[in-house]
């Protein structure tokens, strides 16, 4: 037997081999593309067995019966042109152009004798060779929308229709030219070979091989899988997990949906086409009810009441597996194909590892997120106790001086009545009751900020007035205050917390600057807002603070609160206030020791109307 | 006798005010200091019988005032007067005589002055 013929006897083998293993493969899961794939080396096994026939009986083929063979060669491009639309989506213009092809093909072997007229032979090398190469193409582009797994599919069964297309194409052109090289011969043999090979890797690729072909993106997934807990938000956790899991198994999508005890619902990420669906609903519900795996490889089939969902968001091919760790239920995994023929049944079972790998990832989040949700409460707490030891510290000294000073003068006026009252000790006491009141008045506007209730009547103020005159109060000997602001900016204002907020801000920059350093306030109209900016040279801000500033009972990690004493809720009256404005409230700070700049926006009334309103 | 006198150490002026007027009433001496640093300096020129001592104040407080006397190898009674919840024990921390949470009652302030001036 020369070496040509064990080729030949190999890539017939081969095919014959192919054909049994998909036909077992389309008996125990009926798919068209099982049955496409079946049919398809069906035939190339049947025309097989009829070279073997005639070379036993040692009988050369009649005319009819070369039609019949010929006719089933041709089927050849438009069975794949159906594999194509089983794996992709094809227009309906490509499967009827096909079918007509393969009639016309038909048509003519049965109409002319052979030796068919050279037409004929081209019309037909033309026909196949127009469709294996559509298919190679449509592979190759299937290819690259792919992932993983389907990818190197997709890429398979291109190889085999371009073998194919060229195997064809050299027993055209033997066929045209008499007394053919053996060279060729073996050529086309070798490349149908190949050809066999590639597609029965890429249609019905046997379970170790989809393994193989699954490895480096399944290696990617786990070595990402470590570093996955700590992402910022659950959001992107299950988005890497999703991501993950479709690369794996050579799926269009993955969704993880997290179930919510709750609501009795499993919840989905925004990008997934449902946000939510009951927990006996749909497929993943089913794996998260039976907690088992599950696939189905007709949604519209298995999932009737949601056929429309999973037609529009081209979901055709589900499975779903749960994921539970130690028993606790925490949700489902589902990978999504638009074609049924991208899983098989043992990747089940890798779904199953991925969700446990997936159950490991979000317990070790929500442990996370569950020691931050105490330390934070611990964090809460111990400002609550700072504050509230503040404001007792803050009440009492006051409070102390009034006692004292009250009971001196009792005494003193028991003692003598005739003597003259004591102004000073009056006055004092006065001054320490007012101090008194502004605490109380503070805290009580702490829970009207709460309320939302702390800015009530608005009428029509001129801001750089309000300023002005806070601005010459706040003016000392340690610490100048300047002004810098154009004439008049006028907007609705409730004038009383106005004056606070600028009060607390320049009372703020006193307290945290230098004797010496000045404090500037400016104030700008910029469109339908008022900027106003307090900068002073004082202690300056930490970068780690600025955002918690305004906060309840917050204060920079940089005050000595041994120094400086306040409950923390001055900013936070602040934020209340122009907040209630419809503004807002922000610091900045070059550092510690660099100053500060508090910057206020409120709504203003626009430039025209003030014109308007200074004309009238 | 003598007339005792007491420092009043704390960073509330109103505060060191009524303080020392109470005290002048009843004929005791009185020097008055914002922080601890001042205080460390009048006690080094007054010598009081006494120390009514605020703890949290700005430059130097309490408890640097404290150390700052065990640096200098004087020894005063010193009677610590905050508005914190926890005068008593930072009065044991800095080992003073006796300890007077704000607010007082004027009786109390000065019993317990007498009470330290008498045992010094």
């Amino acid at each position: 037997m020369s070496a040509y013929q064990l080729l030949q006897l190999a890539s017939q083998l081969l095919f014959v081999f192919v054909a049994v293993a998909v036909t077992l493969q389309m008996i125990h899961r009926p798919l068209k593309a099982s049955l496409d794939t079946a049919l398809l080396f069906a035939v190339v096994a049947f025309l097989v067995a009829i070279g073997w026939l005639h070379e036993i009986n040692g009988v050369k083929a009649g005319r009819w019966e070369n039609a019949v063979t010929g006719s089933l060669l041709m089927a050849i491009p438009y069975m794949l042109v159906r594999l194509v639309d089983d794996f992709t989506t094809t227009r309906r213009a490509i499967l009827g152009a096909a079918a007509v092809g393969l009639a016309a093909s038909i048509v003519s072997l049965f109409v002319f004798p052979p030796p068919y007229p050279g037409a004929v032979v081209l019309v037909l090398v033309a026909y196949f060779m127009g469709f294996t190469t559509y298919v190679a193409v449509a592979f190759v582009k299937a290819s690259r929308g792919a992932s993983g797994v389907t990818r190197r599919r997709m890429n398979a069964v291109a190889a085999g229709s371009l073998f194919l297309g060229v195997a064809i194409l050299l027993a055209g052109i033997s066929a045209a030219t008499p007394g053919a090289a053996k060279v060729e011969s073996i050529i086309i043999s070798l490349f149908t070979l190949l050809s066999g090979i590639f597609f029965f890797l890429g249609f019905a690729p046997p379970v170790w091989l989809r393994r193989a072909w699954q490895e480096p993106e399944v290696r990617g997934f786990l070595a990402r899988a470590a570093s996955l807990p700590r992402m910022p938000d659950l959001g992107e956790i299950m988005q890497e997990l999703e991501r993950g899991t479709a690369s794996s198994l050579g799926a269009a999508n993955a969704a993880i949906g997290l179930w919510d005890a709750e609501a009795g619902l499993l919840r989905y990420n925004a990008s997934h086409f449902l946000r939510e669906s009951g927990a006996d609903q749909m497929i993943g519900g089913r794996a998260f009810i039976s907690q088992k795996p599950v696939f189905s490889d007709n949604t519209e089939r298995d999932d009737p009441a949601h056929a429309d969902l999973y037609r529009q968001s081209g979901a055709r091919a589900v499975m779903a597996a749960p994921i539970t760790s130690d028993g606790k239920r925490l949700g489902i995994l589902a990978v999504y194909a638009a074609h049924a023929p991208v899983f098989a049944d043992d990747d089940l079972l890798l779904l199953s590892l991925l969700a446990n790998q997936a159950a490991v990832i979000l317990e070790s989040r929500i442990l996370i997120d569950e020691a931050a949700r105490v330390k934070a409460m611990e964090e809460t707490t111990r400002l609550k106790d700072d504050f509230l030891s503040a404001a007792a510290h803050d009440l009492k000294t006051p409070l102390t001086t009034i006692v004292a000073q009250a009971q001196l003068l009792e005494r003193r006026a028991r003692r003598n009545p005739e003597e003259p009252a004591n102004l000073d000790g009056i006055e004092s006491l006065v001054s320490e009751s007012q101090r008194l009141k502004r605490l109380v008045l503070e805290l009580l506007d702490v829970a009207r900020v709460e309320q939302g209730r702390l800015v009530n009547y608005r009428e029509n103020l001129d801001l750089i007035e309000l300023a002005r005159e806070v601005c010459e109060r706040h003016s000392t000997d340690l610490h100048r205050t300047v002004l810098d602001a154009p004439g008049r900016l006028v907007g609705s204002y409730d004038g009383a917390r106005i004056v606070q907020l600028i009060d607390n801000l320049l009372e703020n920059a006193a307290k945290y600057s230098p004797a010496g350093g000045e404090i500037r306030v400016r104030i700008r109209q910029d469109g339908a807002s008022a900027r106003l900016t307090v900068t002073d040279a004082g202690i300056g801000i930490p970068a780690a603070d600025l955002t918690h500033l305004f906060d309840r009972f917050h204060r920079g990690s940089n005050v000595d609160d041994r120094r400086f004493s306040g409950m923390g809720l001055g900013l936070f009256i602040c934020r209340g206030i122009v907040e209630q404005h419809g503004g807002s409230i922000w610091a900045t700070s070059a550092g510690v020791g660099q100053g500060s700049a508090f910057h206020v926006v409120l709504p203003a009334a626009e430039l025209i109307s003030l014109v308007v309103e200074q004309a009238g | 006798m003598n007339h005792p006198s007491v420092l009043v150490v704390d960073d509330d002026s109103s505060i060191r005010r009524i303080v020392a007027e109470i005290l002048l009433m009843e004929e005791y001496e009185v020097v008055t200091a914002p922080n601890g640093a001042e205080a460390l300096l009048a006690v080094e020129h007054e010598r009081p019988a006494l120390v009514l001592l605020d703890m949290r104040m700005p430059v130097l407080d309490g408890w640097g005032f404290v150390q700052g006397l065990k640096e200098r190898h004087i020894e005063v009674p010193i009677l610590v007067m905050t508005a914190a919840q926890d005068t008593a024990r930072w009065a044991a921390e800095v080992g003073a005589a006796g300890h007077l949470a704000k607010p007082f009652d004027m009786s109390e302030l000065l019993s317990a002055v007498e009470r330290l001036c008498r045992a010094g």
